[in-house]
Order: structure tokens, then C-alpha cells, then sequence
């Protein structure tokens, strides 16, 4: 059994809140404005760096564009993922609160990220005699 | 990019040593200010030694219950160590090299006790 290492200095102090990706961000629920799941964060997307680029020193660090989510559930198993064309965005504009969930300062509704549920609504549920109105 | 191609990724000193892999990347919310809220800025990464992946951050949380997992997890996850963006030298699509005299971090979260 070797000695402990000794312990490594603390990072140096930065004003805003920390977010680690995996630890506060990934697969987190996303909730619209008026707490209706939307969906989770199934990857982010970042500003850069450009891939096996000499990065020079003094560039400006990345930044979050945007959260990623889509059919991964395949990718998830199987390993890789979805191409980038087929990720559904969601600009990190919209966000306006992270905790447990991931909270949106905009309605749930017309965002892409939910158009399977709006198709089903749409097509399938308002078919079935009943489905037009609320349950009574 | 899209940041989980990063994840996992083998991490390289400026010689091609191996360090271990990309854990997770830490961002700070100090950005260009939006409506709602700020641009998250690439702070650095938390490179783990023994592990692709990090698991719950019992590392860098003081978290130490229950007991059991939350040894066996900080073993699993011992010698993780942040580095800042300022240390990067190239991020690769197989692999992240950083600077010749960069510097290790504690991961510890501000608000969690020295992991």
C-alpha cells in the first residue's frame, strides 16, 4: 500500500456557479416555463475548440450553445451517436434555471424537441373517439 | 462540437504520456450575460486516471453517505484532477494534449469538502 499523494491545490476562485457537464447537465429533465416535461439533455453542444487544431494561447474558452436531445436510446446501447443533423437543439438562451431539472423560460410547445408527442396527440390520441376533449 | 465526443477521450501530456481520460468538463455560468441567464464558459476538465467516466462525483462533492459507495466510488475515481482551458494544448478527435508545465487542480466542488 503506497502513501496518499499529496493534495492538489484548489482551482484558482471564479465568480459564477460551477457546472460539471456530466454531474449537473446530462440527462437532467428539461421542463418548459410552466413545469411541463419537454424533455432530458442528451448532449450539449459547445462553441469549439476546432478538432486536432493547434489551440493558440489566450483563446476564448467555449462556450455552451445550446442543449442536445433526439432518439438516442439506440446509440446509448449499441455505442456512438446520432449524427449531428439528426440532434434536436435546444438554444442555451432558453434556459433559464438548472437544479435537478433543467428549466426553460419559454413554452414547451413549439419547441422541435417535442413534435413525437404532438404527432401522437395530433394523429393518433385525437383519432380515438373521446380524445378531443379532457378526461371527465 | 458536441461535448460527448469529448467525453472518455485519453488525455495526453505535452510528451504523449498518458494522463487518463476526459471525466467530465467543467464550465463556469460567467459568460456573455443573456435574458435569462449567462453564457457557460469551458473552465477546464476533470481528467480521471482510472476511469472513462465519472460516476455520481462522489470526488468532488464531501459527500461520504452511504458509507460503502461512497468509498468504493472515491477509490474508483482516485487521482482525478482538474485542468484549466488555459492548459490545453489541442483536443483531438482520439485525444486531448495539453500544455509542456501544466497545472493540476483539486476537482473538489466549492460548495464539497477537499476530495
Amino acid at each position: 500500500m503506497t502513501s496518499a499523494p499529496a493534495p492538489l491545490p484548489k482551482a484558482p476562485h471564479v465568480a459564477g456557479r460551477i457546472l460539471d457537464a456530466q454531474l449537473h447537465l446530462m440527462d437532467r429533465q428539461v421542463l418548459d416555463h410552466d413545469g411541463v416535461p419537454v424533455t432530458t439533455v442528451d448532449d450539449l453542444e459547445v462553441s469549439g475548440p476546432a478538432l486536432d487544431v493547434e489551440i493558440a494561447r489566450g483563446t476564448p474558452p467555449p462556450v455552451i450553445t445550446a442543449l442536445l436531445t433526439g432518439s438516442v436510446l439506440g446509440t446509448r446501447i449499441f455505442g456512438g451517436r446520432p449524427p449531428s443533423s439528426r440532434l434536436i437543439r435546444i438554444p442555451w438562451k432558453d434556459v433559464a434555471e438548472v437544479g435537478v431539472v433543467v428549466r426553460l423560460g419559454v413554452k414547451g410547445e413549439p419547441l422541435d424537441a417535442s413534435w413525437v408527442e404532438r404527432w401522437v396527440r395530433d394523429k393518433i390520441i385525437a383519432r380515438i373517439p373521446g380524445g378531443r376533449h379532457d378526461p371527465r | 462540437m458536441i461535448l460527448g465526443d469529448l467525453l472518455g477521450t485519453p488525455v495526453l501530456d505535452a510528451d504523449g504520456g498518458r494522463l487518463g481520460r476526459v471525466a467530465d468538463v467543467r464550465f463556469v455560468l460567467d459568460g456573455a450575460p443573456h435574458q435569462l441567464m449567462a453564457e457557460p464558459r469551458l473552465l477546464g476538465l476533470v481528467v480521471g486516471p482510472h476511469s472513462a467516466a465519472s460516476f455520481m462525483g462522489y470526488e468532488r462533492n464531501g459527500l461520504t453517505r452511504p458509507y460503502m459507495i461512497a468509498r468504493i466510488l472515491r477509490w474508483r475515481h482516485r487521482g482525478s484532477f482538474l485542468v484549466l482551458w488555459e492548459d490545453v494544448a489541442m483536443v483531438g478527435a482520439r485525444s486531448v494534449r495539453l500544455r509542456p508545465g501544466f497545472s493540476r487542480y483539486s476537482t473538489a466542488l466549492e460548495d464539497g469538502a477537499e476530495a
